[in-house]
Order: C-alpha cells, then structure tokens, then sequence
C-alpha cells in the first residue's frame, strides 16, 4: 500500500464515510468497522515534542499545556535553542588592586593582568537557528544555566481581573442564596401539628431575639465592592510623527506573531519574548457503542507502539486493485484484478454481493450493551461507575448517515464463494508448491494467504470521456472473534460480516 | 451547596469565541486566551483549507464544526471534550442554523456535558464591571452597535452595517490595484497584514480637508516598500493609501449609515431617559477597534455631527462630551475574557443548557423562539 497516493479502494466504515482501510479501524467486540470520526478521542498523555519527555496531566494543567524547558521563537515559531557563550567575570576582590585602569578598561581583564586568574563563567542565551532571533535583541539578560530562569510575560491586568473575578463569583453566590431564601419561605411548612408560634404569630426569629441570643441565620454575603472602570474623554492623539516619518516594517510585527502572544499582543518587534513551547498529546480512541479502546498507544513519548491496537487492516481482508484488463469504455465489459489476502490467522469464506446480505441477528445492540456494562461492574462495581454507566444511557448518539452510492458499473457476480488461506508467515518462506486444487476459474492465482481475482464488469453506457468508474459491491466475509462478550463462552465465535466497497477504477478512455 | 463545591471546580471550563476572522479560546478564570487561531478548517475527507462559515448545507456544516472543533480540543487545548463544561460567546443576532449546528456537535459528537451560551456585547461589559454602555463590536465581517442599560441590552436599537475588516481588505485591494499593482498579489493574507502593519484612521482635520477639496491638500504619509515573500517582489503602498483607507467607516452619505452615525441612531432608538448615560459611555471591541487613531477620530466625528447635522442637533440638548471606556486586555478578545469571567462563576452550574435538557428536545432555547420566551408557568 503506497502512502503518498490516496488508495483507490475505499471501505464504507459503520457511520457512512468511505474511508480508505489504512484509516479504519476495525471493533472486535461489535464487531464493525470504525473510523476517526465515528470513535470517541481521548487526551492519553502529555508530551513535549521538542524534549520528548512525558508531563503528567495534571502537571500540564497547571503549566498550562506549555513545556517548562522548550521555547518557541517568537518571530518564526520554529523551536529556540540555547546558546553557551563565556563570559569573563571580574572579581569584586581584585577590583580595587587595578584602581588606575578601572575607570578606562574592565572589559578584557584577564589580558590586562596576567597574575589574576582568569575566571570565566558559561552563560546561556536563546537563539533560533532559523530566523536568527536570540534573546539579546530584546535585552533579556543571558541566564547562567542552561535550562534558565527565562522571564515569562506577565499579565499586566492579572490583579484587576481577580478582582473583576471574585467580585463577579460574590454577586452570583448572592443571588444564589437569595433565590433558596425565597424559596424555602415560599415553600408551606407541612407540620402534622398547629406550632405555638403559628397561632401567636412568634417567628422563631423573634423568638430568639427575645430570649437574647444570636440569630440563627447564615450571615448574608454581600458582594465585595468593586471600582467600575472610567470613562476617559481625553484620548491619546496620533503621533504626529506618523505623517512625516517613514516606517521601518521590520520593526513591526506581523498578525500571526501578534496571535502567539495573546496576552499583550505587541505591535513592536522589540517586545516580542520567547514562547513556552506547546505540549502534544498522544490519543486513545474508544469505541462509541461498546466503549472499549481501539487504540491505546504505549505511555512512553519515544515508543511508536501500542497497548491496544484494532487497525482495520489486521482484520478485515485486504483489496488492492492491481490492474484492467481492457482501457475503460463506456458500456463496454471490461475486468479488473483484485488481490485480496487474508491477514488473520483464521481461513475466510469470501463471497462478492451486489446488495447488502440480511444480517444474521447474531448480536441485539442494546444486549451486548447490557452484557458489557455488567462486565464493567464487575470489575469496577463502584456506585459512581455506575451513575456514569447510567448517565451514559442517556447520551444521545450520534445520527449514522447512508453511504453515499456512487457506483457507476455493473458487477458480473462471482459464480460461488472462495476461502482465502489463513494467513501463516512461515509459508511465506517455502518453496514447494501446494498440491493444485479445483479452483474456480475466476481466481487467477493463489498463494499463501493471498487471492488474485477477476472481477468482471461493465460501465455504463451512459459514461462520458473522462468521467471516473467506479465500482461498488459487497464483500461477505467470515471473521473468527477470538473475544468472547460473555464470560461463559470461551472457544471463538465466527461471524459473517460485510464491508461495502468502492473502488476507483479509473477514467473512461473512449467514446462509443 | 457549600461553597467549595461550587466555586471550586477540578476541570475549569472552556471558552470559545468563534468570530468569523479569528476564534478565541481558552479556559474560565484565566486572564487571556491560551490561544487566537484563525477560523479555517482543515477538512479531514479533502484536507482541502475553507473558513468554517462557507458551507452549502448543514451536514456539510456540521462535520466542518466537528474537524475544527477536533483540531481546537487536541491540537490547542489539549483536553477531552468528554463530560466538560462549554461555555459558548455568541452574536446575539447570529444565525439560528450556527447556534443549533453547534449544539448538535457538543452534545452528540463531544458528548460534552453543557453549554452556556453568552451574548457577546452583554459579557464584554462584565470586564468593566459596568451594567451601562454603548457597545461597538467591529468585527470581520460586519460593525454592530448594541446598547446596554443596567445590565439588559436594548435590542430594537441594535445596528449593525458591513464595513468591518473585510471591507477594509476589499478597500486595500481597490486602492492598490488601481495604482497599478497586480490584483494576484494582493492575498487575503497580505492584504490583512498590510491593514494591521501599515494603515491607521487620519484625524479629522485632514480628512475634511480632503473631503473639502481644500488648496493646497495635506501632504499624505510616507509611502511604504512592502515586500510579498511569496512572489519574490517588492510593491509600493502610497501613503495616501495608508491614510485613507478606513475612510469607509466615516463616508458621509444620505443614508445615513457611517460609523458616527451608526451610534448616534441607536442611542436614539432607545428611551429619552437613557440616552446621556449611553453618550458617556462608548465602548469599542472587536478586533478592528486596534487600529490607532480610531477612537480620537470617531469622538471628533461624533462631536461635529452633534454641533453641524440638525437632525441631532434637535435631539440632543445641552453639553454633551462623548466618554470611552479602555478595555482591560486587548480589544480583539474582550467578549472571551468576559466570556472566562463568567464561566468562572455559579452561572455555569445554573444557566447553562445541560445534556439532558437538550436531549429532551433537541433544541437550544432561544429568545426570538416563541417556546422558550412564554413565561414558564403557563
């Protein structure tokens, strides 16, 4: 399968979209084929994709998602790295021996006095390497270790806005507890019982005022109080300057650079400050009707590997077009090749259909669900489990939409089903050549765990030049689950599936 | 419900302001967005770039919400929309078929477990801390004026006109190509970026003498050699271009619809009794409220269309002195931050609109709907 060409097999997955099989996945306990939109998607972990170290999630939280070591050039947004320079360090002590060339050279001191040690101190700054940005142009000051204490751009109206935030938090809770106040003396007491105070009109209040003793009632919050802000009618003019002076672009910045710093968004090049480098997430894909991961990638930022993988291209047979038989032609029957292999490690029985096969009702949805979610109590049986297991009930799923038909050729069916071989990667190395069975005379060839097939079909006849034929057909297919949904069965359980397919074939050639 | 369990919330909610030239998002109880990112969308079946507003039909709408949403939650905020809370800043006269697709996606895609949807003028005020003020969102597409008394905003005085960035872009795009320089240079792009770096709004004494056809003219700003990287050339900008441009805003004509104009009639709309406290309190949002010299220039507008045009004349009485608010960030998130203020709050346990709420009825209670409006006894 070739990566850099959109494959010309496409596979409808179980929510409607045609994706190609190297972008679905395939749920072994639904068992149905499942692609990126039709999963749910889940934050696994954080990582830094510069230093490729794992931040745990609740860390990134609170560094907000930025990495703590890597920065981000300000100008290009390629990754800053830092730079040792040395630089000499004067002593303080030595400073008053060499009183008469203080005031004129300090700089080279290690030179002007061969006697005194020369002392040196590594220091840090950052640099892009591809716009040749460093930290010196904006006069932040080198940092002596490497990782360094690099200043972060403060908020400038961070005080106001806590201020705008508690007091915005008070008004709220007020009203709050305003409404139960009203509410519970809205609400009739229902006592089996005529109280004294009832029929004396004595309030428990007054009551307690009466005897002397501190009310009972919770303080009432009263919102804090809060400067609003001025209305200001002197507005600072246009620099006259901008009507005379010419302006330097370079020292303005672009609207992409103003973004990546949203807090103070500056318009000159000179207050640009380097960007704490974004974390990258790796994700888990989880199945939306059983709930179970499809994916789950290693923890480690450096593993490429999975914990849990179900690629569609691990279970459901492959199709790959290998050529026609003739140039295409509208309403001229033609044959096309297909390779198809197996990559379980169980026989299949294929079959080529032109409608969808009735399904067999081998699993009820909402039973499976149940047989699941008992599962999960099992092993879980936390009340809260529960109340999200419940919860979940009630999620309102998502429309499945109808696979767009965009078939436009008629299949000559296949005259009976085939098996494709289990798929057994010592074969691969053996020499010798199976006994020659009876084989239908539409397998061309076979070997292994792969089948080359002609398909025969025609165009139709009502197809210009150039317009694309496409071939759409299902493909029945045995798949043996070696997971069981319920925990008495054990031994593998087969199914009959069914993938829908479309395959470009290509553009017709010539007219009739 | 003691206090902690309220206030205190382990996942801080989301906030989004998706606007139609850039989307602002974040997290409730944080002073500035985490990110502004243009709103295009990356499609995942054609992986073909389209702003998120062009669509032909809802499904087509709908799985364009679902990629860029997908994009903001694991690309920018790096979070599981799962069981989250959303809180959502919208132009209160947007169209129902955004807020409904919107809806449809947090709820049925996201499965996230509410959304509070925030009227985008109103919450810009909770920054001041003000219940009154005319605001003026200038936008991408359109300029509105909505004035706001004592916390409720007056909806028949409502304005709104289209001179907002992409107006200026198109203006740009005129100018230069009209002095000579190839239209397929002049990007989107580019032109945005010459808008942002290059021009400003000319005071009022030099675009009357201009206006006026005076002798002798005022001589424009410097002119500025802008070069366009992607075509390896250099193309001149004239400085009257630079001065003139946002003249569009302020184009005096019949209608009666430039930018002064614009605020003066929707404080007119609305009652006698609040119209000074409104005059003395303008408040400018929306990315196109950056550009320098536009809040000197409107009030001198402002003030001489008071002094000259009789129709105010005979309207307003007495001193008037227009007043502005500064914002406290920057203009081009305002309505986010108000939109972080509020999910901060109790608010968002209260009024937002929850899952199952909206699975009932699978529909977002809106207030020109006549079903949500009726008072809820009845």
């Amino acid at each position: 399968m070739s990566f850099m060409q959109p494959s010309p097999v496409k596979y409808a997955c179980s929510c409607g979209i045609v994706n190609p099989i190297n972008k679905l996945f395939f749920c072994r306990h639904c068992p149905k084929l499942r692609c990126g939109y039709c999963v749910s998607h889940e934050v696994e972990s954080h990582f830094c994709s510069n230093c490729l170290e794992n931040i745990p999630s609740s860390e990134a939280r609170h560094k907000k998602n930025c990495c703590a070591n890597c920065f981000d050039c300000p100008c290009c947004h390629h990754t800053l790295s830092a730079r040792a320079t040395t630089v000499p360090v004067v002593r303080k002590t030595e400073e008053p021996k060499d009183g008469e060339s203080a005031g004129a050279a300090t700089p080279p001191p290690a030179s002007s006095k061969p006697s005194a040690v020369p002392t040196t101190k590594k220091m840090y700054y950052l640099s892009c390497l591809s716009c040749r940005w460093t930290t010196r142009d904006v006069g932040i000051p080198d940092q002596g270790v490497a990782t360094g204490t690099w200043p972060d751009n403060e908020c400038l109206y961070q005080a106001r806005f806590n201020t705008l935030m508690e007091y915005y938090q008070s008004v709220v809770l007020q009203e709050k507890q305003e409404k139960q106040e009203f509410q519970r003396r809205k609400a009739p007491k229902a006592h089996k019982f005529p109280s004294l105070t009832d029929r004396t009109g004595l309030t428990v209040s007054l009551i307690r005022r009466q005897i002397g003793w501190s009310e009972k009632n919770v303080p009432k919050t009263k919102p804090l109080n809060i400067t609003p802000a001025e209305a200001i009618s002197e507005l600072e003019d246009l620099p006259q300057d901008i009507f005379t002076q010419p302006i330097n672009l370079r020292n303005i910045t672009t609207v992409a650079q103003r973004h990546s710093q949203p807090a103070d968004q500056p318009t000159a090049v000179g207050n640009l400050y380097p960007q704490r480098r974004s974390l990258w997430i790796k994700r888990s894909l989880r199945c939306r009707q059983c709930e179970h991961n499809l994916i789950k990638p290693e923890y480690h930022p450096t593993s490429i590997k999975y914990r849990i993988q179900l690629f569609a291209s691990y279970h459901v047979p492959e199709v790959v077009m290998v050529r026609l038989e003739h140039p295409l032609e509208a309403g001229q029957s033609n044959a096309i090749l297909l390779k198809l292999s197996n990559p379980t490690m169980y026989d299949m029985t294929i079959s080529i259909l032109d409608e969808k096969p009735t399904e067999e009702p081998q699993i009820n949805p909402d039973e499976f669900q149940a047989t699941c979610k008992i599962k999960e109590e099992a092993v879980t049986s936390s009340p809260l489990m529960k109340v999200a297991a419940l919860a979940r009930q009630t999620l309102t799923k998502e429309v499945t939409r109808e696979v767009r038909d965009v078939a436009n050729a008629k299949i000559k069916l296949l005259e009976s089903e085939f098996v494709l071989n289990q798929r057994d990667d010592s074969k691969e190395f053996d020499e010798e050549v199976q006994a020659q069975t009876e084989e239908p005379n539409f397998i061309v060839w076979r070997k292994g765990n792969k089948v080359l097939l002609r398909l025969q079909f025609t165009p139709a006849a009502e197809l210009e030049v150039n317009d694309v034929v496409t071939l759409g057909f299902f493909m029945q297919y045995t798949y043996v689950n070696t997971v069981s949904n319920t925990a008495e069965k054990k031994e593998p359980t087969t199914h009959t599936l069914s993938s829908r397919l479309f395959i470009d074939a290509g553009r017709i050639e010539k007219g009739n | 419900m003691p206090l902690y369990e309220s206030v205190i919330q382990e996942k801080p909610p989301i906030v989004l302001d998706i606007g139609n030239a850039y989307t602002k998002l974040g997290f409730a109880a944080e002073a500035h967005p985490r990110k502004i990112i243009p709103t295009t969308v990356v499609l995942s079946t054609t992986s073909e770039t389209k702003r998120l507003f062009d669509f032909a039909d809802t499904t087509e709408f709908y799985d364009q919400i679902v990629d860029f949403l997908q994009m903001i939650f694991f690309k920018h905020l790096l979070v599981s929309p799962k069981e989250r809370k959303i809180v959502v800043v919208e132009n209160i006269f947007g169209q129902t078929v955004t807020r409904e697709t919107l809806a449809r996606v947090l709820f049925k895609h996201f499965d996230m477990s509410s959304v509070l949807f925030v009227p985008a003028h109103l919450i810009s005020l909770s920054t001041l801390a003000l219940p009154t003020a005319v605001v003026v969102d200038i936008g991408y597409s359109e300029v509105t004026v909505m004035p706001v008394f004592s916390g409720v905003q007056i909806m028949p005085a409502f304005m709104d006109q289209s001179y907002g960035g992409s107006a200026v872009h198109n203006e740009i795009k005129r100018q230069l190509v009209a002095s000579g320089i190839k239209e397929s240079l002049l990007t989107e792009n580019v032109l945005e970026d010459i808008k942002v770096r290059v021009c400003f709004v000319t005071t009022f004494e030099r675009a009357q003498a201009r206006l006026k056809g005076n002798e002798p003219q005022p001589t424009p700003s410097p002119s500025v050699d802008y070069p366009i990287c992607d075509y390896d050339t250099i193309i001149e900008i004239p400085g009257i271009v630079r001065e003139t441009v946002y003249e569009i805003m302020f184009e005096q004509s019949n209608e009666r619809d430039s930018l002064p104009h614009l605020i003066l009639r929707a404080i007119l709309e609305c009652s006698v009794d609040v119209r000074r406290a409104l005059l003395e309190s303008i408040f400018l949002i929306g990315g196109g409220a950056m550009v320098m010299g536009l809040l000197p220039r409107l009030k001198q507008e402002l003030q001489h269309l008071l002094e000259t045009d009789a129709y105010y004349k005979d309207r307003f009485h007495g001193e008037v002195e227009f007043k502005f608010y500064k914002p406290i960030g920057k203009e081009n998130f305002t309505a986010w931050l108000g939109g972080a203020l509020c999910g901060a709050t109790d608010l968002i346990q209260t009024r937002s609109l929850t899952k199952d709420a909206y699975a009932r009825n699978e529909h977002v209670p809106d207030w020109t709907n006549l079903c949500d409006n009726r008072h809820a006894g009845s």
